[in-house]
């Protein structure tokens, strides 16, 4: 049987495309009644094309018209006669198949459309499911003449159509056809075409009247069908993509009061492209077999886990990341920039900041509602215009060629040593050392307590600078897409990211529902307070310590003594409130405290110009060194890090610290180098743009092979990685060396 | 470096908190539904009868890369790939790179492109093919264990025996022959990246071609 199939597709494989006997007698019956002047003026011969046949299909082109005005639109349609037990494809062929493609050879200014699908059926082949047709299927296009054709003139249509025919076993086909049309001044229908065009047309689905919703369901997912009533029956959902669902799976349909809701098995290829259209629903309502067109809203989490590629398997912390920078999507870019904004939340250097925000909402919603969403707005404002400037800074200074990264303004001491200061005195605030309410002192922690429409805005870039430290994961692919993009695409990434930072408290302020949540204003609220104080004082300390790296001695020095002057500048303030004229003199003490102590961190903050941060126990990197390293036949690791870069040092303590992968970069004589970005450094920075990165962590392997090319590692590293990462370069470099 | 570890320790740990919260929200809903294979997870094991009538599994190739493709000789889409030569090319380059190649047969008695061993080794030899065995899978338990759907349907599974990648052998869907020209082997981009140590950035594609003809459920 095996053989006899094998010939019989051999010899069917190619074109068969001989007219059937039928038409060519019409042809000729056509001809006999033009010859005898029964025919109008330059009617056509017939409205429908030589068929093309095998034994399985017998295929035709079908004009509405059997002549066409000038400028008018109409239909055709590809009629395929299928014989029984066999069937072709919907543009979504379900598990195997193929869809029927046309294409159109038009003479000049005329037009086709694209084919109007029909519902398809879902065709069983246990165990799988096709998405096809049986039977006989008119697939239309619409056709526009151009309107400068003339009467008299005839338009060739010709289209060459290809699709897969199959009953278990499968053949390509294809056919080509030609129409004849002449023009005439008024238009000529082909009764009979037309209506078998108009009868398809009427069952095509149609639009469903409402917005479906696609929601994660576990690990299916859930349809939900608003404007579907309880009692249509037999629901079945065709997508349009064929890695949304598995398309075999029972589709199981619930009803409620909102309408009926369809549980769907995710494809094993899950990824969702588009939200717009997704596909086709059939169902029957009271007998009636009924089609619509959906349209869906999917949730973002949905978009954003289709953009994910596999996570390598095993590790302590496992995240769907993306590796390469260059290869994301912009909406795979713009999910995850809005995400990793999302996730800045919860920071720790930024959860009090939004915290406090989020107490002020709820003392404030009790007065006026109106003036918590004002300040949630505001809020916003302050979050997307920091985020614009850095991005703008960091976009432009890139376009110029110039050595700056994601998390620059953290390479200038004097500013490290600001963040440390500002953190200080939030966390002093936070404690109750010093009350704000009455004092004008512009400090970060009073506009971040309470404050007026000013203070909501200064919460919001307050709370971004604090947060970019702690570039999250998913921004590093975003940002590194971002500076590589033209500057439009790149600040909407940023945009997404702004977005994602401020929604939970724009959405506190714009839902005073969910602050009726929080338990009474009361003690908690003070306590929690107070203990919010912390996470501030760890973070000065870190800040501090960044100093150090930077600046040396002198940073601490800088550091401590700009905290002591803020604080003393702070009392001052405090205790000569509302005494005229000692305040006029204390103001212009503070002020001159706050100069001197300025001017002194100024002084003594200074980083060592363009050398790298003292690096400890590894060697320092340079472009050369590995060059050279590759040359004695040495596998090299490169870790692109920077002391305020909470991901490196996360990376550092989880995996590059520990003992399996120092002594697995031991035993293959992996090199491990350092580059640290704490402070500026162009050579540093060019290297991380040819990697696609503007900024750290990066980490990359050098294979022990002069001139090899480097593989970049995930931003998360896991110690299992990087144990397999070297001794791969191991077994490479054995495998070199033993080479004559 | 040593100086600052420990209170580097102390902000990596409030660190690795923030981002663990963050992998919570993130890692709910990442697995695949459905069938046995699935990205990540331990391929299905299997046995198999090959060719020359040995009995070869899954486990035997532990340590190695395994690359699954379902074939039909007789399906039109298979035949793209072999009157071409790509299919024979991509299994001789995979072989150079020490990876074992399985073509299987899941076609039961009767139905398209079901083979004995004598016939399947004919094939290969006319076609110049060269996969490393030949699986016979009258039964279909190879093909349901993966959820084959196609012919060609390419599985790679990697040295630890976890599924690597699923799906297409390329994207360019279609029987033609012309559409070999340009189109991206999935299947070399996925070993390229397994090679590199890197996650394959498409670990699941949607398979095309005829379908798989499954033996009845015994």
């Amino acid at each position: 049987m095996t053989g006899d199939f094998g010939h019989q597709i051999d010899a069917l494989n190619g074109v068969t495309t001989q007219p059937m006997a039928s038409t060519a007698r019409h042809r000729c019956l056509a001809g006999a009644l033009l010859a005898l002047g029964l025919a109008l003026p330059g009617l056509a011969l017939a409205a429908e094309s030589a068929a093309v046949t095998s034994p399985r299909v017998s295929a035709t082109l079908l004009s509405s018209r059997d002549a066409v005005s000038p400028g008018e639109r109409f239909h055709v349609a590809l009629v395929q006669k299928i014989a029984p037990g066999w069937h072709t494809y919907w543009r979504n062929p379900g598990d195997s198949g193929e869809a029927t493609k046309i294409d159109w050879a038009l003479p000049a200014g005329m037009s086709a459309g694209e084919i109007q699908w029909p519902a398809p059926k879902a065709l069983p082949v246990e165990p799988l499911v096709n998405f096809g047709f049986e039977g006989t299927v008119l697939l239309p296009v619409e056709i526009s003449v151009p309107a400068d054709a003339k009467p008299g003139q005839t338009i060739t249509l010709k289209a060459s159509a290809t699709w897969l025919v199959c009953e278990k076993i499968c053949i390509p086909e294809e056919g080509a056809f030609t129409l004849d049309l002449p023009v005439a001044a008024a238009p000529v229908r082909d009764d009979a075409a037309q209506s078998r065009i108009d009868a398809t047309r009427a069952a095509l689905p149609k639009p469903a009247g409402f917005t479906a919703s696609l929601k994660a369901d576990g690990e299916a997912l859930a349809l939900s069908l608003p404007g579907v009533s309880a009692s249509a029956a037999d629901l079945r959902f065709f997508p349009y993509s064929d890695t949304l669902i598995d398309h075999a799976a029972p589709q199981p349909a619930t009803a409620s009061g909102q309408g009926a809701s369809l549980t769907l098995a995710r494809s094993s290829a899950f990824k969702l492209q588009q939200t717009a259209q997704i596909g086709v629903l059939t169902f029957r309502e009271g007998g009636t077999p009924r089609a619509l067109l959906v349209t869906a809203e999917a949730e973002p989490a949905l978009l954003a886990q289709s953009a994910t590629p596999a996570a390598p398997p095993a590790a302590t912390l496992r995240m769907p990341i993306p590796v390469e920078g260059a290869a994301l999507t912009l909406w795979a870019a713009l999910s995850f920039a809005f995400l990793g904004g999302l996730i800045l939340n919860l920071m720790p250097c930024v959860l009090p900041v939004l915290f406090i925000k989020a107490l002020g909402f709820a003392q404030l919603a009790q007065a006026s509602r109106t003036e918590v969403r004002e300040q949630g707005l505001l809020f916003l404002a302050g979050v997307v215009v920091t985020f614009m400037a850095l991005a703008g800074l960091v976009i432009g200074f890139a376009a110029i060629g110039s050595s700056v990264g994601w998390g620059f303004q953290l390479q200038s001491p004097p500013l490290v040593i600001a963040l440390a200061v500002v953190m200080t005195l939030i966390g002093f605030n936070l404690l109750g050392a010093f009350e704000v309410g009455t004092s004008v002192a512009g400090v970060g922690s009073d506009l971040a307590s309470r404050g007026g429409r000013v203070g909501a805005f200064m919460t919001g870039a307050l709370a971004v600078v604090v947060a970019t430290p702690c570039t999250a994961p998913f921004m590093g692919a975003a940002v590194g897409y971002a500076v590589t993009q033209p500057p439009a695409l790149g600040l909407s990434v940023f945009l997404s990211l702004a977005l994602g930072f401020a929604l939970p408290v724009v959405a506190l302020s714009f839902a005073p529902g969910l602050l009726r949540l929080l338990p009474k204003p009361g003690r908690w609220m003070l306590v929690l307070k107070q203990a919010f104080a912390f996470p501030m004082f760890a973070t000065a300390i870190w800040l501090i310590w960044v100093a150090s790296v930077q600046a040396g001695p002198g940073g601490v020095l800088a550091a401590l003594v700009a905290v002591l002057a803020a604080g003393f500048v702070v009392w001052l303030i405090g205790v000569s409130r509302g005494a005229g004229r000692i305040r006029l003199a204390t103001s212009a003490l503070a002020v001159l405290v706050a100069l001197g102590a300025g001017w002194f961190v100024l002084q003594s903050a200074v980083p060592e110009a363009n050398t790298q941060a003292k690096v400890g126990d590894t060697q320092a990197w340079s472009p050369e060194r590995v060059v050279a390293l590759q040359a004695e036949g040495k596998p090299v690791f490169v870790n692109f890090t920077a002391a305020w870069c909470i991901t490196c040092l996360a990376n550092e303590r989880v995996a590059l610290s520990r003992q399996e992968v120092k002594d697995a970069f031991a035993a293959n004589k992996v090199v491990y180098l350092k580059a640290d970005w704490t402070n500026r450094n162009s050579q540093i920075a060019q290297a991380l743009a040819e990697q696609g990165r503007a900024g750290v962590p990066l980490y990359l392997f050098y294979p022990a092979v002069k001139g090899g090319q480097a593989e970049i590692l995930p931003q998360l590293l896991t110690a299992d990685m990087l144990v397999a990462a070297a001794r791969a370069a191991g077994r490479d470099a054995r495998t070199a060396a033993s080479r004559p | 470096m040593t100086s600052g570890l420990t209170r580097k320790s102390v902000l990596a740990g409030l660190a690795v908190a923030g981002l663990a919260c963050a992998g919570l929200v993130l890692a709910s809903g990442s697995a695949f539904a459905q069938s046995a294979a699935k990205i990540g997870a331990p391929a299905p094991a299997f046995q198999a009868v090959d060719a020359d009538g040995k009995l070869r599994s899954l486990s035997e190739f532990a340590g190695k890369t395994v690359i699954l493709e379902w074939t039909n000789h007789d399906c039109p889409y298979v035949k793209k790939h072999y009157s071409s030569a790509t299919m024979q090319t991509l299994q001789k380059d995979m072989a150079k790179e020490g990876i074992v190649w399985l073509s299987v047969i899941s076609s039961p008695v009767g139905e398209q492109g079901h083979v004995e061993g004598p016939e399947a080794k004919a094939l290969s030899a006319k076609r110049d093919a060269a996969p490393a065995a030949i699986l016979l899978d009258p039964n279909s338990k190879v093909a349901r264990a993966y959820g084959a759907t196609t012919t060609p349907h390419m599985y790679i599974v990697d040295p630890k025996g976890t599924l690597a990648y699923m799906g297409a052998i390329d994207d360019k869907p279609s029987a033609s022959a012309a559409s070999l020209n340009g189109a991206k082997s999935y299947v070399r981009q996925a070993v390229a990246e397994l090679k590199a140590g890197k996650p394959v950035s498409e670990a699941a594609t949607r398979a095309y071609g005829c379908a798989v003809k499954y033996a009845p459920v015994s």
